[in-house]
């Protein structure tokens, strides 16, 4: 019930509430936290820790693998592949759209194959480059260049598309020539569809090495999750799925710490490019 | 007497009309939005033009501004030809000679205040110690200092405004064309613009060519007046506003001329 | 579109449209150099590195013939069709599900979308620990990330279902059945049918790749054990005809989705 006062007739009670139920979440929340780990514990204790790896046996042997390295050392292998990829897949995906800026029929004849590339499996070429390339990351990298370029190409597009032509006719009032519209104008415009497309690409980066990994490896936390399996060792396989986990919350982050710090100008209302699921 | 400095003879404009694919051959006319408009404009003028809406005002602006194509007609500015009938000719802004503040500010996001206001002096090549003063001058006259490393989203309407009008001020065009910059503000804060702009006009006798659709505003600010008909635009009237400056603006409805001029212009816009 | 297109001429053709005949004969013309490059890289880099555009030809006709091919799609095709229904009636069964408890809905989401950030193939190993080495882990891999997909989508669909018509048909008498199957079910149809959209190709994808890793059947299978055994013509072949099989999909999907939307613009479908 809401006077001419707004705030302040909020009564006492209704704020109460408000605080009863968020605590009240909160802990359901935590609830919930121990009661998986529970029926976790109860499953690897019932079925055996072959089958099942016990949560604190997950827990120590991760830290043991931090502790001493080994762990750190094969999740390094995995980011460097999905780093080296996404690089070298999303600056070539960057650039080719402001490259052909000013060819249309080139962007044109292109759109096909482009929309093609977008569609086709790229993960179906896993064994593809591993035949060319063999076991080690070059062959991860390549499938994770690829992987990356078509999204990102697709999402820079879209934000060269998204021009504001209010802006390039100010600009050329303003005595612009089209090099300045190009570097103050389309460039700006464009980054934040970037980064869209940067956030979309990170997960499938990780992904990517991971299954090329899966497939034929000695390194990288692919390569553990396989030797897990072959020596039936669930919790070696748990300690590979969480750090894989990890890996892919830190990617996530550093791309939106990145872009944070980028695009300070956004105006925080702008909802349609920021973190989608 | 001089020749005027901006000169429009029988403009007129429609739009090709759209739907349809393709719109070769068998196009029906599309309405005239202006038809056979002249008229001229002096320099150092502040005329400001009325008319409904739909009247064509913000497309005069465009073709004087070289950012649209006349269908016909010519414009001449100091007594050259503009090359207003052909899209691949037309010079935006006129090599920098004509400046133009638009209904939408059209401020950079991702520059600050101040960056959006040296902006046109960066693209021009001409950014330099002294250039950089004046703007940061223009800068405290409209009131926005403190918030020069603000973005623009950090500020609010009527500072937006201001800073797009400081925008163009600041690389002195002799000519600014403005496209009811103040329609989209609150009263109090466009009483304060409009004297802010008069305050600012006064300073270098620049050549003003203001639409708007408020007649008291109108006559508030202009020299001269132009009464704009309905579709197809023509001149359905036009006053020399004799009431002495400096204008106050806040009272001008007690100026014993505002009345019988408001009913003039009420009754041509009819 | 340059500069002075955008910003001048308003009611300007599309700077494309007129040259059509242009960009029809260009995507030919690249299409016949990429076929041509594919060749010549075949002489130059050899028989074990890129197979020979002919060679895949002859060797998917001889495949196809024999019906070789054909069984190895069709198995591809149903494993990805039982890991479609699955993961579809999970995706939607759980929101519906959770959709009257808002209080075990607001404590378990957040783990819930925490497990979105484990990448599911990741989790294959474990599968085929778990469940064997015949069809259970792949079906397990298409299930779960099609599940997530439409559940994400389902989700936010029943969100965003407007209270006031839930209320309206409440009043009205409307009993809790009925209210899901009227009100919420056809309000997030589009949610629904965009979810299906992109979790129908990623279903055939995830089969492959899980092909990849186990079981001796399929196109993935085909295209894997082609590698370990060095025959290059038959990794190009099976990537050939996997690439077209999803191709396929999403060419159909897109023109179901534009005969049953007709109004509305067409995205494209990211497939990995």
């Amino acid at each position: 019930m809401t006077t001419l006062g707004g705030r302040s007739s909020i009564g006492r009670s209704d704020l109460w509430q408000w605080i009863a139920a968020s605590l009240r979440a909160r802990g359901d929340q935590i609830l919930v936290f121990v009661v998986l780990v529970a029926i976790w514990q109860v499953l690897s204790m019932t079925l055996g820790s072959y089958w099942v790896g016990s949560p604190w046996g997950v827990a120590t042997r991760f830290a043991a693998g931090i502790a001493d390295g080994a762990l750190l050392r094969q999740a390094s292998y995995t980011v460097i592949e999905a780093a080296a990829g996404f690089v070298l897949g999303a600056l070539p995906a960057v650039a080719l759209p402001f490259a052909l800026r000013r060819l249309p029929i080139a962007t044109a004849i292109l759109d096909p194959f482009m929309v093609g590339g977008y569609g086709a499996p790229k993960l179906a070429l896993a064994p593809l480059f591993i035949l060319w390339f063999g076991i080690g990351i070059e062959s991860k990298i390549a499938l994770v260049a690829v992987t990356v370029f078509f999204i990102v190409y697709f999402s820079t597009q879209a934000g060269i598309r998204a021009l504001d032509a209010g802006l390039v006719r100010m600009a050329q009032i303003v005595g612009a020539s089209e090099q300045h519209v190009a570097r103050h104008i389309v460039f700006p415009g464009a980054v934040p569809y970037v980064f869209a497309g940067l956030r979309l690409a990170m997960p499938y980066a990780i992904g990517g090495a991971i299954i090329a990994e899966l497939i034929s490896a000695n390194r990288g936390l692919g390569y553990l999750l396989q030797l897990g399996a072959m020596n039936f060792d669930t919790t070696g396989i748990f300690v590979a799925l969480a750090a894989t986990t990890c890996i892919v919350f830190l990617g996530n982050w550093s791309v939106n710490a990145l872009e944070r710090r980028l695009l300070r100008w956004r105006p925080p209302s702008d909802v349609t490019l920021q973190a989608g699921t | 007497m001089n020749a005027p400095l901006i000169e429009i003879r029988g403009l007129a404009k429609r739009f090709a009309k759209r739907g349809g694919r393709g719109g070769r051959g068998g196009r029906e006319p599309a309405p005239w939005v202006i038809q056979d408009l002249s008229f001229s404009v002096s320099a150092g003028e502040f005329l400001t033009i009325i008319g409904p809406s739909g009247a064509g005002k913000t497309t005069l602006l465009n073709i004087i501004a070289q950012i649209d194509v006349a269908s016909d007609g010519e414009v001449r500015f100091q007594s050259e030809h503009a090359p207003v009938g052909d899209a691949k000719a037309l010079k935006p802004g006129l090599a920098c000679r004509i400046g133009y503040v638009t209904q939408d500010d059209h401020l950079l996001p991702w520059r600050t205040t101040l960056q959006n206001v040296l902006f046109p002096l960066a693209v021009q090549g001409r950014l330099n110690g002294s250039t950089r003063a004046r703007a940061e001058m223009l800068i405290r006259t409209a009131g926005l200092n403190g918030f020069e490393n603000h973005y623009p989203h950090e500020l609010s309407g009527g500072m937006r405004k201001r800073a797009a009008l400081i925008r163009t001020l600041v690389y002195d065009p002799p000519v600014i064309l403005m496209d009811e910059p103040f329609g989209a503000l609150d009263a109090q804060t466009r009483t304060q613009l409009q004297e802010d702009l008069l305050r600012l006009w006064n300073l270098g006798k620049k050549t003003i060519v203001f639409v708007t659709h408020d007649i008291a505003e109108a006559i508030a600010l202009g020299d001269r007046m132009l009464v704009l008909s309905r579709q197809p635009s023509r001149i359905a009237g036009q006053h020399a506003i004799t009431i002495p400056r400096p204008r106050d603006v806040r009272g001008i409805m007690t100026d014993p001329q505002f009345a019988a001029l408001y009913q003039r212009v009420r009754g041509e816009l009819q | 579109m340059t500069v002075r297109d955008a910003a001048i001429d308003l009611d300007a053709p599309a700077p494309v449209r007129g040259r059509r005949h242009a960009v029809t004969l260009g995507r030919v013309a690249l299409a016949a150099l990429l076929l041509l490059a594919w060749k010549i890289s075949a002489d130059v880099a050899g028989p074990l590195t890129v197979a020979d555009p002919i060679k895949v030809f002859e060797r998917i006709v001889a495949d196809t013939l024999s019906g070789a091919l054909v069984r190895d799609t069709y198995v591809t095709l149903r494993l990805s069709a039982i890991g479609f229904a699955l993961g579809c009636g999970f995706g939607v069964a759980l929101p519906f599900l959770l959709r009257r408890r808002p209080r075990l809905t607001a404590a378990v989401e957040p783990y819930i979308m925490a497990s979105v950030g484990i990448p599911k193939y990741a989790l294959v190993p474990l599968f085929i620990l778990w469940f064997g080495i015949d069809d259970a882990p792949k079906l397990w891999l298409v299930g779960l990330l099609v599940f997530y997909v439409v559940f994400i989508a389902v989700f936010a669909g029943i969100r965003s279902v407007d209270r006031g018509l839930i209320d309206m048909a409440r009043v009205a008498g409307a009993g809790e059945g009925a209210i899901a199957r009227e009100v919420i079910w056809n309000s997030l149809l589009p949610f629904f049918f965009a979810a299906l959209k992109i979790a129908l190709p990623r279903a055939v994808s995830a089969a492959i790749i899980g092909e990849f890793l186990v079981g001796n059947e399929g196109l993935g299978y085909l295209i894997e054990h082609s590698r370990q055994n060095l025959d290059t013509v038959g990794v190009f072949a099976g990537i050939v005809v996997a690439t077209a099989l999803v191709l396929a999909i999403n060419a159909l999907l897109v023109t179901v989705d534009r005969r049953v939307n007709a109004w509305r613009p067409i995205e494209r479908h990211m497939q990995i």
